[in-house]
């Protein structure tokens, strides 16, 4: 049978399905709604068409045209795939992972769903608990984001009177992203585990974050909590109960517990890292016996915060930049003309333009021009060269700092996997030639949403592993160490 | 003798240390701040002159290119550690009041915050300019303000905060200065604050870089 590959943005996924099958069933697993079911009347499953064909009958020719819609907008629920194509989906125009890897468990009985409680992004899956399926996926903008995009402004709303609202907020939100699951299939939930970062676990189990707004950031409040959907405002039942994972430190949560469970480095002899390129960047390393681990300033920048041109990987946004016969050439999303630069891409810039010799070691433009132009109307200023020196060197000085504390040296990391949204589309060789990490780019490895990985392992597990990995773990304060600042300004000029 | 003073005006712009360190490339092999400083004390060069027509000319290059983004942290950093070591020669000459300092500056990141890598830049440069540096380092309340104020007075204070959950610990710093010495002239500075903010809570001026701090506290000097 014929094959056809689709390409879905601003996902990045590619994946193979048979000719003539109903798009409606490839992007029902994606977590994509078809709320009129399929009437062609709500057109909330529009996808823009950005490459290949899908032909159109004249019914839905006519609802496309009654949506106000553009020629090169389909209904999915409408569409059929007969060629390679690449979609833009609108219901994904902000940048969310849902993860879809395969990992050991030992088969349960009936249906769970695992919580991927991010500053930025909600993400939930149905699983089967006898086999580890995937039933449905929903994703959603954390609604805490109108209170400030990073973790500071959040607990500073917090002090300033937004408490309940903030708490009623992400409990309804997750509630609301089950029941859309459990809409489609009518099972009765075992168990929700639930992951997320130290801040998002104490707003969600109504805990007082204002300790963590100032030195010395501390918390009691780090365990696992449990809930009954009742106490949470959720109108469906569910068996045995709602877990929140505990935190490993103020600023280093069950996301990143999660993670350690999903590269199974608490098991391994050798040591691995793990960088977690989210919001906020957070860095592990360790082995079966020892694991440090720390939070760093590192997320804005490379989610467009702070450069001028910097967005978020959306339609009009550079997602990567190559060096074509020493011509710079762009991949835009949506094939369109480039409005600015995602956090990928700036990385692809500063390496390339280093090649080219025209920024030097110092993070210097070498013409001493303000700015240089990538492509088209996109430009870099010096400034924005010097932010993302501050954002790699805080990744670089992170992982020499956990290095040193575990006494070991950095050729004894074995491998290095880095997770998080925009860490799915970087281009290791240049992240490697930014000095952002200093080891062999055979030894890096993308493993997408981990924390989503580790909180469906924890769904099958229950608190086993948390527990080892917390009895090995060690928090640490990167600028506690006496030489953060040497180190820190050391990884802010660029390799030679 | 103006030649050695120009080499080593360019050493500390350039952040050239001693002659075996290897920045910058283009001063390779050649002597550093570190030398430079002990021959021109050796040649009779008064120590007063060295740091007005040496350091701090060549601090204001540098705080001048950095607040027009022609250079970035490292190689402030690197400036600041020249300057440090021919600093470091003329040690002696401060203590025995052969060179008078422009006044007293104590700097320290705010209460509740521990980031000193701003507040370390801003004194660095403002000791480059000329003063003297009394850094009480992070974390720092209002007692030891107060405090180093009554060990050093008629200085100047500089608050320093990177989070705008700290900053707000400025004011309450402010007020209890105002209470013990009403005269004193505080300069605040760091990412999240603004002039607003300076304003509201009754400080003396807010410095948007290390160079716009050292230009006020030369102002309210002469």
């Amino acid at each position: 049978m014929k094959k056809h590959t689709i390409t879905l943005h601003p996902l990045g996924k590619e994946l193979q399905v048979n000719d003539q099958t109903p798009l409606i069933d490839v992007l029902h697993e994606f977590g994509i709604e078809f709320p009129c079911g399929g009437k062609g009347t709500c057109g909330k499953c529009r996808v823009r068409l950005l490459g290949g064909e899908i032909e159109t009958t004249p019914t839905h020719r006519q609802k496309i045209e009654q949506l106000g819609l553009g020629t090169d907008w389909r209904l999915a629920c409408f569409s059929r795939c007969t060629s390679d194509i690449i979609l833009e989906i609108e219901q994904f125009n902000h940048l969310i992972l849902a993860d879809e890897s395969e990992f050991d468990f030992t088969p349960g009985e009936g249906f769970g769903v695992a919580v991927d409680l991010g500053t930025t992004t909600l993400v939930a899956q149905l699983i089967d608990l006898s086999s580890a399926k995937v039933l449905a996926v929903e994703t959603m903008l954390n609604p805490q984001v109108k209170f400030g995009a990073d973790l500071i402004s959040r607990i500073q709303a917090w002090m300033d009177g937004n408490a309940n609202e903030m708490v009623q907020l992400i409990r309804s939100a997750i509630g609301t992203m089950i029941r859309l699951m459990l809409k489609k299939h009518e099972v009765e939930l075992k168990k929700v585990t639930i992951v997320g970062n130290t801040t998002m676990q104490l707003i969600f189990s109504n805990c007082d974050v204002s300790s963590l707004s100032s030195y010395p950031f501390h918390t009691n409040d780090l365990g696992l909590k449990s809930f009954d959907p009742a106490d949470l405002g959720w109108n469906f039942n569910v068996q045995e109960n709602v877990q929140f994972f505990p935190s490993i430190g103020s600023f280093v949560g069950s996301d990143i517990l999660a993670g350690i469970a999903a590269t199974s480095l608490y098991q391994k002899e050798d040591y691995t890292a793990l960088i977690d390129l989210g919001t906020n960047g957070e860095i592990v390393i360790g082995n079966k016996n020892q694991i440090v681990c720390a939070s760093t300033a590192a997320g804005p920048a490379f989610e467009g915060a702070n450069i001028s041109m910097g967005m978020r990987a959306v339609t009009g946004a550079i997602s990567s930049l190559n060096l074509v016969e020493n011509k710079i050439v762009a991949s835009v999303i949506g094939n369109t003309v480039p409005k600015g630069i995602c956090g990928s891409a700036l990385i692809d810039a500063v390496a390339i333009l280093r090649e080219l010799d025209q920024v030097g070691m110092f993070g210097e433009i070498n013409s001493g021009a303000p700015q240089i132009s990538i492509t088209g109307k996109v430009m870099l200023t010096q400034r924005d060269i010097n932010e993302f020196q501050l954002a790699k060197a805080a990744i670089a000085a992170g992982l020499t700092i956990l290095t040193n504390q575990l006494s070991i040296q950095p050729a004894a990391i074995h491998e290095i996997y880095i997770a998080g949204g925009f860490g799915s589309y970087i281009n290791i060789g240049n992240v490697v030639a930014t000095g952002m990490i200093e080891h062999d780019p055979s030894k890096i490895h993308k493993m997408g949403n981990t924390a989503l990985i580790g909180a469906k392992m924890f769904l099958f597990a229950d608190r086993g592993p948390a527990d080892q990995i917390l009895a090995i773990t060690r928090h640490i304060n990167l600028e506690g160490d006496p030489n953060f600042q040497d180190i820190y300004v050391d990884k802010m000029l660029f390799p030679i | 003798m103006e030649e050695l003073l120009e080499k080593l005006l360019e050493a500390v712009e350039f952040g050239k240390v001693d002659k075996k360190s290897p920045y910058p490339p283009q001063l390779r092999d050649m002597d550093g701040a570190h030398e430079l400083t002990i021959r021109a004390i050796e040649t009779g060069i008064k120590p007063q002159k060295i740091l007005e027509e040496a350091l701090i000319p060549a601090m204001e290059r540098v705080g001048k290119k950095f607040a027009e983004c022609k250079i970035f942290v490292p190689q402030m950093l690197m400036s600041a550690r020249a300057m440090g070591s021919s600093m470091f020669q003329l040690k002696p000459y401060f203590a025995s009041g052969a060179i008078k300092t422009k006044g007293t500056f104590i700097i320290g990141t705010v209460k509740g915050d521990l980031h000193d890598i701003g507040k370390n830049l801003v004194s660095m440069m403002v000791e480059g300019g000329g003063w003297s540096i009394v850094d009480l380092g992070v974390d720092v309340g209002a007692d030891k303000f107060v405090e180093a104020l009554k060990n050093n007075p008629g200085a100047v204070i500089g608050l320093s905060a990177l989070l705008t959950t700290t900053m707000v610990n400025m004011g309450e710093i402010v007020a209890n200065i105002r209470e013990q010495a009403p005269e004193t002239k505080i300069l605040i500075g760091g990412a999240p604050v603004n002039d607003d903010f300076c304003q509201k809570i009754g400080a003396d001026f807010y410095a948007p870089d290390p160079q716009k701090a050292v230009e006020y506290l030369n102002r309210i000097a002469s």
